[in-house]
């Protein structure tokens, strides 16, 4: 069907997509104005570069692993059941998007000058300004999209499916495991890929507890707020670039993945 | 043989009470009743997906209240038959043995035989997505069957299907519980169903078990208004009991002669089938045990094989025949012409007010 054949409202939602896409590449783009290879060579192998992709990656990926160990089984009962408390966790799911992740990180400082926080700083892990902190303030920030898109994975399995399988003998575990998780594999993973990609880019929740300390709390994120503050607009442009190239990469292995199990 | 007795489930405000029957092993019990009656509630407390407020559910002696889902045995085929959509036609098939870790000499003769009589031997390797509705039944079947289960559910298998293709999987059920020994509780809203493939019924309405027992006596004879309409029956009139025989009908200005024992003095109601409704020629002979009506025939609907009639008696009562197609031709039968018609009285029953 050609464009002209198309009426005004539908030429007109074509056209707000395209705009969608030129706002975000001719974003993308504009950082070449300031691109230096030379520079971009050196940012990328200097040390202080390559700890804060190293610890970005290792954040991102324990971070996922924790959101993903605590939001399966909650989404699961929030899919499945009826309990005491279920609305009000429906709810809190929502906390990380209303508020500022500068008001979630502040939060979550305020937290630890508690008595009930001081203990936990002395007795089991130190989080303000440490990497548990990067972490912590990581994984509050994306636990509640975890569990929200998770729940919707589950959802998406018909209940019946699992009554079936336990007709047949199937215990309750034995069940979720060989029908409800692999159903919900798409949904699993599209949700690991942006929980992932989120806590990788996450900053304003892990600058208040964790800081900015070069060589020591310094993620990706806060890398290029420290370059700029800096005016290292070159260096700033290549962390950027970093950052961009590896979630592009991420997004893309995601839709794979997920074009792939949707033939399968 | 299940046994239920006295159950009351329920699920958030709807409550299912008390319900009592009973299925003998090898046979099929049907439970029928309009959408909301409390067919899914009975279901959901056999299966053990819903918890039972009261009463008991026994498998072959076991009190089936107690025991989680894995454990009672039960072969499950529901509306939508639960097929495993990432699983393969095998894979599903095989799913109760390698969940139950059964080896495959003790399954596979069933497995084998019941292949055979389903004739979907040929589709093991084929996914579900690529199933005919047909073939899907019939593996959803295998695959509950092949559990060796105490006890089959059926909830409305057959809803989705064409008339031939669900009178087809009738025959299918009928040959695999004759050969199987398989006690079967179907719950389906179709009438058709369920007196094809039940040797008993139950009717639930709104929650209450309102008739249960054998299938030609609930044909019969319903308990109840409620029932009475929900089986379809159009011919139901208030009457009232004078002299034991007769039945006086206001609705038909006449008394009507009648055989059902149940009869006193009372207020009641007189139904009848529209299939037992004779259709007369004015000089046939009158019989001692039939009512005589007559009146014009206000629509006539050509149903194929056979016509469903309406007859307006002069006294405004509006009676719905059911006659063969031929029947319009040979009696001369036709939208607006007088009519006369016979009530048999050993076909007239009674419901108490």
């Amino acid at each position: 069907m050609s464009l002209k054949t198309l009426g005004f409202g539908v030429r007109a939602s074509i056209v707000a997509a395209l705009a969608v896409l030129a706002i975000y590449a001719g974003l993308i783009l504009s950082l070449l104005w300031f691109l230096d290879p030379e520079i971009l060579r050196r940012t990328l192998w200097s040390a202080r570069s390559l700890f804060s992709i190293r610890l970005s990656l290792y954040a991102a990926t324990l971070v996922t692993l924790l959101a993903l160990a605590l939001a399966i089984p909650a989404a699961y009962a929030l899919a499945r059941y009826r309990f005491w408390g279920k609305e009000a966790t429906e709810i809190v799911l929502e906390f990380p998007l209303i508020i500022s992740p500068a008001a979630l990180g502040a939060t979550i400082l305020i937290f630890f000058n508690n008595p009930v926080g001081e203990w936990i700083q002395e007795n089991i892990v130190y989080f303000v300004f440490n990497v548990a902190g990067i972490v912590l303030a990581q994984l509050i920030t994306v636990l509640g999209l975890a569990v929200r898109m998770l729940k919707a994975a589950f959802e998406s399995v018909p209940p019946e499916l699992e009554t079936v399988a336990q007709t047949l003998g199937a215990g309750r575990t034995y069940a979720f495991l060989t029908v409800t998780l692999p159903l919900a594999k798409n949904g699993l993973l599209a949700a690991l890929i942006l929980i992932w990609a989120k806590a990788l880019g996450e900053f304003g929740a892990t600058l208040m507890v964790a800081g900015s300390m070069a060589m020591r709390t310094e993620t990706l994120p806060i890398a290029i707020f420290m370059r700029l503050s800096s005016a290292d607009i070159e260096a700033t442009v290549a962390l950027i670039l970093i950052l961009v190239v590896i979630g592009l990469t991420a997004l893309l292995i995601a839709r794979r993945l997920l074009a792939g199990s949707a033939r399968a | 043989m299940l046994e239920i007795d006295g159950l009351i489930a329920q699920v958030g405000h709807f409550r299912l009470g008390e319900v009592s029957l009973a299925v003998a092993p090898g046979s099929c019990h049907a439970v029928v009743g309009p959408s909301g009656s409390g067919k899914s509630t009975l279901l959901g407390a056999i299966l053990g997906t819903l918890p039972v407020l009261r009463g008991y559910i026994r498998l072959a002696g076991e009190d089936l209240t107690a025991l989680p889902i894995e454990r009672r045995q039960i072969g499950y085929v529901p509306q939508q038959l639960g097929l495993f959509p990432h699983l393969s036609v095998r894979a599903n098939l095989l799913y109760s043995a390698r969940a139950r870790r059964v080896p495959e000499p003790v399954y596979g003769p069933l497995l084998a035989r019941l292949l055979e009589i389903t004739g979907i031997g040929g589709l093991l390797d084929r996914r579900i997505q690529t199933l005919s509705g047909g073939e899907r039944q019939r593996v959803a079947l295998v695959r509950a069957l092949v559990a060796k289960p105490r006890l089959v559910l059926l909830d409305e298998p057959f809803s989705a299907l064409n008339e031939s293709l669900r009178r087809e999987l009738w025959w299918l059920v009928k040959e695999l519980q004759q050969e199987q020994g398989l006690t079967v509780m179907l719950v389906t809203h179709d009438l058709t169903e369920a007196y094809s493939l039940a040797d008993q019924i139950t009717v639930l309405i709104d929650g209450r078990q309102e008739q249960s027992g054998d299938k030609a006596a609930i044909y019969r004879r319903p308990a109840s208004l409620a029932v009475a309409r929900f089986l379809g029956l159009k011919n139901l009139f208030p009457a009232r009991a004078q002299t034991p025989g007769l039945l006086d009908c206001p609705a038909f200005g006449v008394q009507l002669r009648i055989k059902d024992s149940k009869v006193e003095g009372e207020e009641l109601w007189v139904g009848i089938r529209a299939e037992h409704v004779a259709v007369r020629r004015p000089n046939d002979p009158l019989r001692p045990d039939e009512t005589r009506l007559s009146g014009y025939f206000e629509r006539i609907l050509d149903l194929g094989d056979s016509a469903m009639l309406h007859l307006r008696t002069p006294s405004g009562a509006l009676l719905e025949i059911r006659c063969r197609h031929r029947l319009l031709r040979s009696y001369a039968i036709q939208e607006g012409k007088m009519g006369i018609v016979g009530l048999p009285a050993d076909e007239l029953f009674v419901i108490r007010s």
